[in-house]
């Protein structure tokens, strides 16, 4: 089996209180399949709000499903470690690094947890190579890098533990098309020199079509399409998906948008 | 109309003593919409943030002018600047999300406008939001961040501003969402004589929802031009990188 994901019938719901007083279930994920190969990249696009991260989170454990169940098949080696396999890129980078620490003593502390203190130094160097983190930056705080900055390093740290599995939320949101170009080379190169299995979360259509070769719509917490990027992209059969494409350009009138949204309730 | 004048704004990092922002200056005028693009870390959100002393004063030393309705806010203490955040200038961050009191319900924020409910509920629906009896009852954690982004611009056009300022406002919405941003803002400073200050690196966004663009580079701002004839100078070299590599990804 080279599935190195399995979801089947996956639902995630949470307890809402009404103005009432009384409670009732709402679903966020809701009956969700999928299975993804190793080493592949999986893209995952829809609505906000649609679910997205929630799911991003309950792949990397940090979430229990409600039903359905969600087999991780990671390799031998991976059961001793103390890190989660399922790493994932989170989209406020600025809240994830420590402001006030340097980044070359929170790379060397997830280095050190992953290999020993043996050889970390240079170890340490080839990771931070890989992300294009000049050596200039290494002894600096959180709060003195850019945004772009600090992704880089972040991703640094998660590559410092190796996991199995990267997830990208919005890994593009944040940044110009020259660091957009440049980051999508980075996830391409990182796919295949460290043969991480990949998911990128993102509402860029046209970076996914470019990153990936799987792509899955969500829309109010279910799964509408999936597939083939190219197909997908080129032939959409539901109706959000065809919104999406149509949007794109944002050059639809209010009429337009909601004559799709019309189009959407049926 | 002037809106606001911006005059030789120099902004230094405390500590390291590098300049973010150098002798930035510019004017916005009402009804129209201004778009400030530029590559990570160039000072485009330290510029929004310093207009109306944002900016941590421990960290950060500010000097120059900005003038909005006869004051100029750089002057003005903490406790006349958040009047004016409240009424006249409103802010949506990027990370809407953290930008809201996790402890509260959203409920607090809208009641603390006094509008209407009639009102409140127009707006949510045009973004695609839950009716207000829903939303009232959520914590800013418990929605995404697309829907924290759309609730932070629901919010600052129900407060009936003068001048909104944007961060990044398509980075977590998907491209409906973002057309229907764009629909409105250009409808608001149609309507209610304002004016729209914001930033964001989506060129295909600024190209269509503004009156005039500027690049900001390394703290240096060049002249608000019309979108074409932003599009159209090449006079600088990173200008030309950052079109050339949108060509290409949109290619």
């Amino acid at each position: 089996m080279n599935n190195i994901i399995e979801v089947n019938n996956l639902s995630y719901s949470v307890r809402v209180k009404n103005s009432t007083g009384s409670s009732s279930e709402k679903l966020i994920l809701d009956n969700i399949s999928f299975t993804l190969q190793r080493e592949m990249v999986l893209g995952i696009a829809g609505e906000s709000g649609s679910g997205k991260t929630t799911l991003a989170k309950v792949l990397a454990q940090i979430l229990r499903p409600t039903i359905g169940n969600y087999s991780l098949n990671i390799s031998a080696d991976w059961r001793n470690r103390k890190t989660n396999p399922v790493q994932i890129l989170f989209q406020n980078t600025g809240e994830i690094l420590n402001p006030l620490r340097e980044i070359n003593d929170f790379i060397d502390e997830a280095v050190k947890i992953r290999f020993g203190d043996e050889e970390y130094e240079s170890k340490k160097k080839k990771i931070l190579d890989s992300v294009n983190l000049p050596q200039n930056l290494w002894n600096r705080k959180g709060f003195e890098l850019s945004g772009g900055e600090q992704q880089r390093a972040a991703l640094a740290r998660i590559l410092s533990v190796q996991p199995e599995v990267l997830i990208l939320d919005e890994p593009f949101s944040a940044q110009d098309p020259i660091s957009q170009l440049n980051f999508l080379n980075l996830f391409k190169s990182i796919n295949k020199e460290y043969k991480i299995t990949m998911i990128c979360i993102s509402h860029n259509l046209k970076l996914l079509r470019s990153l990936c070769e799987e792509v899955i719509v969500m829309y109010k917490g279910k799964i509408v399409e999936k597939g083939e990027v190219k197909n997908i992209f080129e032939n959409p059969q539901h109706p959000y998906t065809k919104f999406l494409l149509r949007a794109e350009d944002y050059s639809l009138s209010y009429e337009e948008i909601q004559n799709e949204l019309e189009l959407l309730k049926e | 109309m002037l809106a606001a004048s911006i005059e030789k704004l120099i902004v230094n990092s405390g500590n390291s003593q590098t300049t973010l922002l150098n002798d930035v200056g510019f004017k916005l005028d009402k009804n129209q919409i201004y778009t400030i693009v530029g590559k990570n870390g160039t000072g485009k959100t330290t510029l929004i943030k310093s207009l109306t002393g944002l900016l941590d004063k421990r960290f950060y030393a500010i000097s120059g002018k900005v003038i909005f309705e006869g004051k100029d806010l750089l002057s003005l203490d903490d406790q006349e600047l958040k009047i004016i955040r409240r009424q006249k200038i409103k802010y949506v961050f990027q990370d809407a999300q953290n930008s809201f009191d996790q402890l509260k319900k959203l409920k607090y924020y809208f009641k603390n406008l006094n509008k209407p409910l009639s009102e409140v509920d127009e707006t949510l629906a045009y973004f695609l939001l839950p009716k207000s009896l829903e939303l009232y009852n959520l914590h800013a954690y418990e929605v995404s961040g697309g829907m924290a982004q759309r609730i932070s611009l629901a919010l600052a056009l129900l407060a009936h501003p003068s001048l909104i300022i944007l961060d990044e406002p398509t980075s977590g919405v998907d491209s409906a969402i973002a057309n229907l941003f764009l629909l409105k803002l250009k409808e608001f400073v149609k309507d209610d004589s304002c004016s729209v200050l914001l930033v964001t690196q989506d060129l295909r966004f600024a190209n269509l929802i503004s009156d005039k663009i500027a690049l900001i580079t390394n703290g240096k701002l060049t002249k608000f031009l019309p979108p074409d004839e932003f599009f159209k100078s090449q006079e600088n070299i990173l200008s030309d990188n950052l079109i050339n590599s949108y060509h290409q990804l949109t290619a």
